[in-house]
């Protein structure tokens, strides 16, 4: 081999080796260590990415600073792997002592033995007041009686409006401040009055959009009384006369009354924060979101009634802890939970609404406008079906959903579809024992 | 043959041990372990034990109507992908192939730059060009008056997904036919010139049948790469609007790490193995004897 | 001044060139203008998103929605700021180095367990042999994604979830780096090796001293790929590992987008930090790895 090129090779070895070395020093340079004391761990695990992690980092540096014998680490990953992670983990002995879940997710996690209920925890003196939450919020994290979640927050879907399209457009009050609508009259009214299109170079503007297929139309069907399930839990009915109606009334808004874009060529969200939009319904969550829009003179209300109904989907975080906790790692682990939860207010901060009903009375949370505005909703805020097969259920009625808006099928059929599917996912899971029923 | 040679022999494999151990233990055993799953009922979020199903998953994949949307997604996906990629990859390596030296090499690095990039910032870029309201082109179109609905409507979905893998993947490509255009004696041009064949007729019975063997493989290992494709659509679209875009390798992700079906995901997972090795021989076939 | 000059006086220059226009559907030589023209448009537009990318991470996020014009109307680096300036919530650093030891850590292996199985398969006499490298040949044409499921359930039993080796032993099992070393090592001449044999160099000596030092370019450019490849990898590390300081660079971007929304600008920026090294390693070896994927190609 020529000199030149051994030269050459010893330089990319040298390379290789720089390299690695490198690579090693940035690894333990940057790697975390606590000291070696005798500190209990609590893993914590969630699925906070963005803005909402980096708030619930600095809750979780706070409570580690200020009980120095317990040490919480917090692991976050996209909520779509957390959830299939967290069960796996649990099949091979690493799950985490707590972690958060939806209340979507608790009728599966609770109906396999992962998580342990939380009643007598919350009846000890140092434990939650469980008169402090919400009656309708407590009774999501409830199976077969007993309760296996510590609710941190609830996110109801409530009413984002554009301040300064509603003023030009001359829905005011009287005293000229915007009037958001709060029935179905005064929002058509409202819709037709924001919905212009586009002229001398101004961009067209609608008065509602679609953001959210799942929590918007779930909703309207809502309100307009429609049912799911029978009464025993055994038969999807999704496809009844009212839901229908409901979700003919969703297609009516873009085909019929066209105050809404047609969701084939439309972001609807980015529609919103552009400033092209009069009303969207999303929910709490988008807070921070909306905030970092600073040419947007927005507000919150809650969701007008439009179908006789009051009633508006919502969800909630709830922290849990794994089934066989047991001694210190238990007491730790719930002194973290109670932490949270009598802090709740810090993470509403972070574009969240506290179930704790003591903290939403202080001055602090009234000053949150739009926080305050959508806790109005709170009691009558209502979870999704309780379902163990709930990933699968949320697909078909999103299918349906997103086909109708899109006018691929008419609401009856597309209905009509899932209903059939669901049907069969919950023979599937009667044969397979596991239970059809919720 | 006597014993210590066939010992020495047998001493060969020492060598390709390390690989071979690695080889098995993540290659073989979960392709065997896969095949033994596929034959199980196993709902992992309920405290049963998994239940033997024969060839139950499969019926149920033959039945179930998202494995052939997803398996139509895919097909269409290769279809509009692999012909494409081919093509232009072909046209680029005969473009450069006339220029030489550093200003070939400059070139031919700047195509392949894309390439080097990982899925989720190419995805990222590619879903702000795509977005309707403010992404790159329909800013630049809507002065035209022109809106495109690049990932909202089911047609232009997919389009624009391929579109996207053109951009990503075609360095490759290009750069094996232009190896192998170079590679060709110029002898037979210039026997072909004095014959009097030149452009598109020389190009058509000298170059195309010499490269055929580097064509094939090009093309073979597109298509197994088509198939699989999960990165582009999962980060892009998620398999939407109305799972047009969802491909058979989503549905099985989903299949098995949100719906908990793992039997079932197996058993999707080896219908596809098949599907790509029956297309892989099927063009053995075809390509070789022509 | 870009093209070549037809009437260069140089005969044999001029012979293949006119073979290269005759190779050419349309005859290069007429036009060269033409097509290198186009040849340098469509490279403009292949670079143009990457250069989009870097300029648009210093944008304000506000300003992303909205779309202004290319430039920024508002430079900032807010976007990277917020990257590097937190690292207990952006372990960014972390994620680099997570990266950069796992992808040497799998390129070593691979370099390794690799060449010395090529070795066997090209030139020692082993029983079975046609068979056993057929086999695993035949493996490549299966998706990596059939045993995502299987491998996560090995990894499980193993313990290895969760950690680096995750993503580093089983990157070894590959057959892409046999497949291209066999080539290579058959395309080299025997009689190097059948002399020292008989010398008495042994098999190990024969490879070792001789079978590769001649294979640098070959191992230069599987390595390489196989670096590039791990650096690169997202369903493995989404998949196999938890803990966010555990990430590497392209899971830990992933990160910026939540179940609703996409932080662009955080995301583009991070992106940009994600991908300089790349690029630098691209050009710094740009002629190895273009001659390996060459390679693959032509040995067939």
């Amino acid at each position: 081999m020529s000199e030149g090129a051994r030269m050459h090779t010893l330089h990319k070895t040298s390379l290789i080796l720089l390299l690695m070395a490198s690579a090693l020093l940035t690894t333990s340079f940057t790697g975390c260590g606590s000291g070696g004391r005798r500190v209990v761990t609590v893993r914590f695990w969630n699925g906070f990415t963005g803005p909402d992690g980096r708030t619930m980092l600095r809750l979780v540096k706070r409570f580690n600073q200020e009980n120095p014998d317990v040490d919480v680490l917090m692991q976050r990953m996209d909520w779509a792997t957390y959830y299939n992670k967290l069960f796996v983990a649990g099949l091979g002995g690493r799950a985490p002592e707590v972690f958060v879940l939806q209340t979507l997710a608790i009728p599966r996690f609770a109906k396999s033995g992962f998580v342990r209920g939380v009643d007598d925890l919350c009846a000890q003196p140092d434990g939650i007041d469980v008169h402090d939450i919400d009656a309708n919020i407590w009774q999501g994290v409830a199976v077969a009686g007993k309760h296996y979640g510590a609710p941190l927050d609830i996110w109801p879907m409530g009413m984002y409006y554009n301040r300064r399209l509603f003023r030009e457009a001359g829905i005011v009050d009287a005293r000229g401040e915007p009037k958001p609508p709060t029935d179905r009259a005064e929002f058509l009214e409202a819709l037709r009055k924001l919905t212009r299109p586009a002229s001398g170079g101004k961009p067209d503007q609608w008065g509602f959009v679609f953001t959210n297929f799942e929590s918007n139309v779930y909703s309207f069907m809502l309100q307009f009384g429609g049912e799911f399930f029978t009464p025993d839990d055994t038969r999807c009915i999704m496809n009844g006369p009212r839901n229908v109606a409901a979700l003919q009334f969703c297609v009516d808004l873009i085909r019929k009354y066209k105050v809404a874009p047609p969701p084939e060529n439309y972001d609807a969200w980015i529609g919103f924060r552009q400033g092209k939009i009069g009303m969207v319904f999303e929910g709490i969550y988008m807070l921070a979101d909306l905030q970092k829009q600073q040419d947007l003179d927005f507000g919150g209300a809650p969701v007008p009634d439009v179908g006789g109904r009051r009633a508006v989907w919502a969800g909630s975080h709830n922290l849990c802890l794994r089934s066989d906790l047991q001694g210190p790692e238990l007491r730790a682990s719930w002194r973290f939970i109670k932490f949270l939860s009598d802090n709740s207010l810090d993470w509403a901060a972070g574009g969240q609404i506290p179930v704790r009903k003591s903290l939403r009375e202080t001055p602090r949370f009234k000053g949150m406008a739009v926080q305050s505005a959508f806790a109005r909703e709170i009691p009558y805020v209502v979870y999704l079906p309780r379902l163990p097969f709930i990933f699968e259920y949320q697909t078909e009625f999103n299918n349906a959903v997103e086909k109708a808006l899109r006018g691929s099928a008419t609401p009856q059929e597309a209905l009509d579809t899932a209903t059939a599917n669901i049907n069969k996912i919950m023979a599937r899971e009667r044969n397979a024992g596991s239970g059809g029923e919720r | 043959m006597t014993r210590s040679r066939s010992l020495r022999r047998w001493s060969g494999y020492l060598y390709a041990l390390p690989y071979l151990t690695l080889f098995g233990l993540f290659v073989v055993l979960p392709l065997l372990y896969g095949l033994r799953l596929s034959l199980f009922r196993w709902e992992m979020l309920s405290q049963l034990p998994p239940r033997f199903a024969g060839l139950g998953n499969y019926a149920e994949a033959v039945r179930d109507p998202y494995f052939w949307r997803s398996l139509v997604a895919t097909f269409q996906f290769v279809a509009l992908a692999v012909p494409l990629t081919v093509c232009l990859a072909l046209l680029l390596a005969v473009g450069l192939k006339s220029l030489h030296g550093r200003r070939q090499a400059f070139y031919r690095a700047a195509y392949f730059t894309p390439t080097i990039l990982t899925i989720s910032v190419a995805g990222i870029l590619w879903r702000w060009f795509y977005n309707s309201e403010f992404g790159l082109f329909n800013a630049y179109l809507g002065r035209f008056g022109i809106k495109v609905p690049w990932l909202t409507d089911t047609h232009w979905a997919m389009l624009s997904i391929v579109l996207m893998t053109l951009w990503w993947t075609v360095g490759g490509p290009m750069v094996v036919l232009l190896a192998g255009l170079q590679n060709i004696p110029p002898q037979y041009h210039e026997a072909a010139v004095l014959d009097g064949a030149t452009g598109w007729k020389s190009f058509r019975y000298i170059t195309l049948p010499l490269l055929r063997p580097v064509l094939l493989f090009v093309v073979v290992i597109n298509v197994i790469g088509a198939f699989q494709v999960f990165g582009q659509t999962f980060m892009i679209t998620r398999g939407g609007p109305e799972m047009s875009t969802r491909s058979l390798v989503q549905y099985i992700y989903e299949t098995a790490f949100n719906n908990y079906r793992m039997g079932y995901a197996a058993a999707l997972s080896w219908l596809l193995f098949l599907v790509i090795a029956v297309f892989s021989l099927a063009q053995f076939r075809l390509m070789k004897e022509r | 001044m870009l093209t070549e000059d037809p009437q260069n006086h140089e005969s044999k220059r001029h012979e293949s060139k006119r073979a290269e226009g005759a190779g050419n559907p349309a005859g290069a030589r007429r036009r060269p203008w033409l097509y290198e023209g186009l040849v340098a448009l469509g490279a403009l537009l292949f670079v143009f998103p990457l250069v989009l990318i870097l300029i648009t991470a210093f944008k304000p996020d506000s300003e992303i929605v909205h779309f202004q014009g290319l430039l920024p109307r508002a430079t900032t680096l807010a976007n990277f700021r917020a990257i590097l300036g937190s690292p207990e919530e952006i372990p960014i650093a972390r994620w680099f180095g997570n990266s950069l030891f796992i992808s040497s850590a799998a390129t070593l292996l691979v370099l390794t367990v690799d060449s010395l199985a090529a070795y066997a398969f090209a030139r020692l006499d082993l029983p079975g042999k046609k068979w056993v490298f057929g086999a695993v040949v035949a493996t490549m044409m299966v998706p990596g994604q059939i045993l995502l499921v299987p491998v996560y359930l090995i990894l499980n039993r193993l313990g290895w979830l969760d950690t680096p080796t995750a993503l580093i032993v089983p990157a070894g099992a590959g057959a892409f780096g046999v497949f291209l070393l066999h080539q290579f090592f058959v395309s080299l001449p025997k009689e190097l090796e059948e002399a020292a044999a008989i010398d008495g160099c042994s098999r190990w000596g024969i490879f070792w001293h001789i079978l590769l030092p001649l294979s640098k370019p070959a191992l230069a450019t599987l390595g390489i790929f196989t670096f590039i490849g791990s650096w690169n990898d997202f369903l493995g590390p989404m998949v196999y590992l938890d803990s966010v300081d555990k990430y590497t660079l392209p899971v830990g971007i992933a990160l910026f987008q939540t179940s609703y929304y996409a932080e662009y600008g955080l995301t583009l920026a991070a992106s940009v930090l994600c991908t300089l090294p790349v690029i630098v390693a691209f050009l710094l070896f740009q002629r190895h790895i273009i001659q390996g994927i060459a390679l693959s190609g032509l040995k067939e």
